[in-house]
């Protein structure tokens, strides 16, 4: 069981900030949804806080513009608005295709896009596809009366399981990512149940067609087969430049397989990542207008 | 700031500092000051009473406790309190708006949607929101909706079917009359026959015993063991004692009475007596003024333990030397039941093929939706009566009676709807404490488990260790059939001298063999008790039966079916235990069930020998495996595209 001294919902930063300032030791919360199970027998067990800081109620963490070519969407943006924003369905639609994966409708209206980036799960789900997006992240902090920001790329932002570059009186203020509406997109995910499936291996993948049907851009982000998510860099510039076939796509996801570096499963997660590797690309490309038909693949449990 | 902080003097154990909420709930205006840790199912269920919503893991996995908070469904476990400030909340206790019962509700009673009915008040809050926000929802995108809601009884498909046809009345497809009562057939067997339960599961309005209160009531906790083996060497309860609010704290010496019970052996105390026998049993119970003072007193009670060995596998418990768990237990066996029919030695050495395998099941838990719970009282004339989820009142009430030390008519067992059963509510594990401590305060007592709770304690599937041999003939016949099964009964016998009874008695399948042997041994460990599950011990030995014969119809070249229709017991057979049999209807069900799947004859893995794929995988009328993802968001073709909609098929690999 969670429990705590105070339960405080700021309305602005600098009202959070006062309260971090007068209680360092305050835990933030946003959508709360990996909070509650986590102080539970088994995992934390009964915890006590000094204090818990509801950001939810902060309107400077909310909202959802386009920059330029640049998306910026708020902390505490929740995961549902991935999947039925217009802005972000027309410009980013590999997000609510991650979105659909993500827990169920219920969690997806509670949890948020910058809660999953802060806990830094190896399985978040949002993580790849993001990183895919190439997000930055800007963290705000106070110093004297001023707010003071700085940007991270995502890549650098999660340094390991729970941990990640934010510090102590820091909070994650918002996203942005490029705004990729002529991307052809595929999201792959496995777990052991189809809703709140914690993912054993998921996958993200943006691929960009130039008009005689070459790549011109690629990005694979893969997550929960290690600490942190990660771009398949070396597939991305083996198929760059190049007009795609089923055959190059077959070799691509043989090329994967080393990337697992989760300490269980993980000859399942190796074949399942490279059939992933293989699928979304072929998914992703098809999205983009060009179809390709599928190497089949011989059997191996005969 | 919405809570002004507080001055930072010390509150005592078990009080929180609390919390005013203001919100509006089934559209009336609520305000109440609450301890500040409650999540929104507390505030909901224990502060309103509106108990329609029900908690079944606490950890948002289930979707039992969903619930519209300015609009948007949620899963109110994982809510903290705060959250509602100022919002309006829906639960399923009002979903009708006083009308008796909303669309869905009479459609989830038209198509019998409601088994135990612990998942459908959040299975109709999220058909609910489906429909709210998409009228026109197909039916994947049905299934999409309900996809964070989960049921044990597995009921889905009347449960589709019914938001379906609440889509399909709301739209206007199909006349309301489609609610009604279909017309009174002459034989209620393949007829659809009205649950007279299903009202009250739909709208949330029965009372499971979770949902029972009683004014004046008690919370009880209990201080479970952290070791699987251990003397227990001194108990110190008394700061807890100290606690306000602590009404009652039950060791073993509080009970009266005959302090054994079992539904075969009497072999287990209501809370250990001197030695704690398996990780999790009840050592000491607390009865408090709220869950948060008995909460705080079971933390504040320290028992002292002196590890002893423990014995975690079966096969060496039963070795000559090894710690005996139970007095009575020769060599930890708790019962072996034997089967001896005809001269197996004999027959197999006359049989063509000899098949030997070793099978192994692993422990189940039932995870029923509703972990359990009970309340006990005194009423008026001093009988004391315990309600609670069970599957064996009369025993259970037997039982109780000599624990209290009272004569029958002074005990009283009112079983509660089950939430979920499927044999694990079978025995007795907390009755006996909540009944003790009702008499001792003389007042209501109240103990919910938390889901965390309920797998550590409750009983578990037994794992079977099979070995098995089976002599056949070239031409398929079975001469002879041997299994040896050693199976985890845990701490103690519960269930497990009936389980071993059936896994022996129904073990060698339904089939016509001469000569049988079965040996089936339950024996004590110090693992989690294992028990009643769904089939009594016949589901682990009938699985090794059939994996078996599939094993022996490949060594033999053969079509499984056409091995089990050469052996299938017929009339006049005689079965295991020399039962003889007049009428046997097997091989029609087998005949009725191979035309029903396609069932493509020939050996098992054609295509590793070389041959043509067999050709009975999706057959007609059989359900398509569902892909999810696309049907319901297709994405946005993206300009270049050449087709219209490239949806993003995935399914598990």
């Amino acid at each position: 069981m969670l429990t705590f001294d105070h339960y405080l919902t700021p309305k602005s930063l600098d009202e959070a900030f006062d309260v971090l300032q007068r209680m360092p030791a305050a835990r933030l919360l946003a959508g709360a949804t990996d909070l509650l199970p986590w102080a539970r027998e088994g995992r934390a067990g009964d915890v006590h806080l000094p204090a818990v800081v509801d950001l939810s109620r902060i309107a400077a963490l909310g909202g959802i513009s386009q920059e330029g070519a640049r998306i910026r969407i708020g902390a505490t943006t929740p995961i549902s608005a991935l999947q039925r924003h217009p802005l972000l369905m027309q410009q980013a639609p590999v997000l609510g295709a991650c979105a659909l994966w993500f827990a169920d409708d219920q969690i997806r209206e509670q949890a948020t896009v910058g809660g999953n980036l802060v806990n830094a799960s190896p399985a978040g789900d949002t993580q790849p596809a993001l990183l895919a997006l190439n997000t930055h992240v800007t963290l705000v902090r106070r110093e004297g009366d001023r707010l003071i920001e700085r940007s991270v790329p995502l890549s650098e932002f999660i340094l390991g399981p729970s941990r990640t570059m934010l510090q102590p009186g820091e909070i994650l203020l918002r996203l942005e990512f490029d705004a990729l509406p002529n991307h052809g997109v595929a999201f792959e995910k496995v777990g052991h149940r189809r809703s709140l499936a914690i993912s054993t291996v998921c996958l993200a993948t943006l691929v960009h067609l130039d008009a005689s049907k070459r790549i011109d851009d690629l990005r694979i982000a893969i997550g929960a087969v290690g600490p942190v998510p990660e771009r398949l860099t070396d597939i991305e510039d083996l198929l760059t430049g190049v007009t795609p076939t089923s055959a190059a796509l077959r070799e691509a996801s043989v090329r994967v397989a080393d990337r697992v570096r989760s300490r269980s499963r993980q000859s399942y997660r190796r074949e399942v990542l490279s059939n992933f590797v293989e699928r979304s690309l072929a998914a992703a490309i098809a999205h983009a207008g060009l179809d390709l038909p599928r190497i089949p693949k011989e059997s191996q449990n005969v | 700031m919405s809570d002004t902080l507080l001055d930072g003097g010390t509150l005592a154990e078990g009080c929180h500092p609390t919390t005013e909420i203001n919100a509006t709930v089934n559209g009336r205006k609520v305000q109440r000051r609450v301890p500040n840790h409650y999540r929104v199912i507390d505030f909901v269920r224990e502060e309103l009473k509106l108990t329609g919503n029900k908690e079944g893991c606490g950890a948002g996995e289930c979707g039992t406790c969903s619930m519209f908070v300015d609009g948007k469904l949620i899963k109110s476990c994982l809510a903290p309190v705060q959250k509602i400030n100022g919002c309006s909340v829906e639960t399923i206790d009002d979903l009708d708006r006083d009308a008796g019962m909303s669309l869905l509700q009479q459609a989830f009673h038209k198509c019998g949607a409601s088994q135990c009915g612990y998942c459908i008040p959040g299975m109709v809050m999220a058909a609910t929101s489906t429909l709210r926000r998409n009228p026109g929802a197909s039916r994947d995108e049905i299934k999409e909706g309900l996809g964070g809601n989960i049921c044990r009884c597995t009921g889905y498909q009347k449960i589709l079917d019914a938001v379906e046809l609440a889509r399909d009345i709301q739209s206007g497809a199909v006349p309301a009359s489609a609610l009604e009562e279909d017309a009174e057939a002459h034989s209620f067997i393949g007829q659809r026959t009205r649950r007279l339960d299903a009202p009250a599961k739909v709208t949330g309005a029965i009372k499971y015993a979770a949902d029972m209160f009683m004014p004046n009531m008690l919370h009880m906790q209990v201080v479970r063991s952290p070791h699987p083996h251990a003397r227990i060497v001194r108990i110190d309860a008394e700061t807890a004692r100290a606690i306000p609010g602590v009404e009652c704290i039950l060791t073993c010496d509080d009970v009266p009475g005959v302090d054994n019970f079992g539904v075969f052996i009497e072999d287990q105390p209501t809370l250990a007596r001197g030695v704690v026998r398996y990780v999790g049993e009840a050592v000491v119970a607390v009865a408090a003024e709220t869950l948060d003072i008995a909460r705080a007193a079971v933390a504040a009670i320290h028992v002292e333990y002196e590890k002893l060995p423990s014995l975690f596998d079966p096969h060496t418990a039963m070795h000559d030397g090894a710690v005996q768990l139970h007095g009575f237990a020769q060599n930890n066996i708790c019962k072996h039941t034997r089967i001896r029919k005809g001269d197996v030695d004999a027959a197999l050495a006359s049989a063509d093929v000899i098949v030997e395998q070793t099978y192994d099941t692993q422990s189940v838990e039932h995870a029923y939706l509703e972990p359990e719970a009970g309340l006990a009282y005194v009423e008026a004339d001093g009988c004391v009566t315990v309600q609670s989820p069970s599957q064996n009142i009369t025993h259970h009430r037997h039982m109780l009676a000599r624990i209290l030390g009272r004569p029958i008519n002074k005990v009283r067992m009112i079983m509660s709807t089950v939430g979920g059963g499927f044999g694990g509510k079978e025995d007795m594990i907390y009755q006996g404490m909540l009944a003790l401590a009702a008499i001792k305060t003389r007042r209501p007592v109240r103990y919910v488990f938390t889901r965390e709770e309920s797998i550590k304690v409750s009983a578990k599937r037994h794992p079977f260790n099979i070995r098995y041999t089976m002599g056949l003939k070239r031409d398929g016949r079975i001469v002879a059939t041997k299994m040896v099964m050693v199976a985890d009964g845990g701490a103690y016998a519960l269930s497990t001298p009936g389980v071993m009874n059936k896994s022996a008695i129904l073990g060698p399948g339904p089939y016509d063999i001469a000569n049988v042997w079965v040996d089936s041994i339950g024996v004590y460990t110090n693992n989690t008790p294992s028990g009643a599950f769904r089939a009594f011990g016949a589901f682990q030995s009938e699985f090794a039966t059939e994996c078996h014969l599939d094993l022996c119809a490949q060594r033999l070249g053969m079509d499984p079916v056409a091995l089990r229709r050469i052996n299938l017991m017929r009339d006049g057979a005689t079965t295991h235990t020399r039962q003889q049999l007049d009428r046997v209807l097997a091989v029609e069900c087998l005949e009725a069930a191979i035309k029903a799947a396609g069932w493509d004859a020939g050996v098992p893995y054609r295509q590793g020998q070389g041959k043509p794929q067999r050709n009975d995988f999706n057959y007609e009328g059989s359900r398509q495996s569902y892909l999810i993802g696309g049907q319901t968001q297709p994405l946005v073709p993206r300009a270049s595209s050449k087709s219209d909609v490239h949806p993003v098929k995935i399914s598990i690999n």
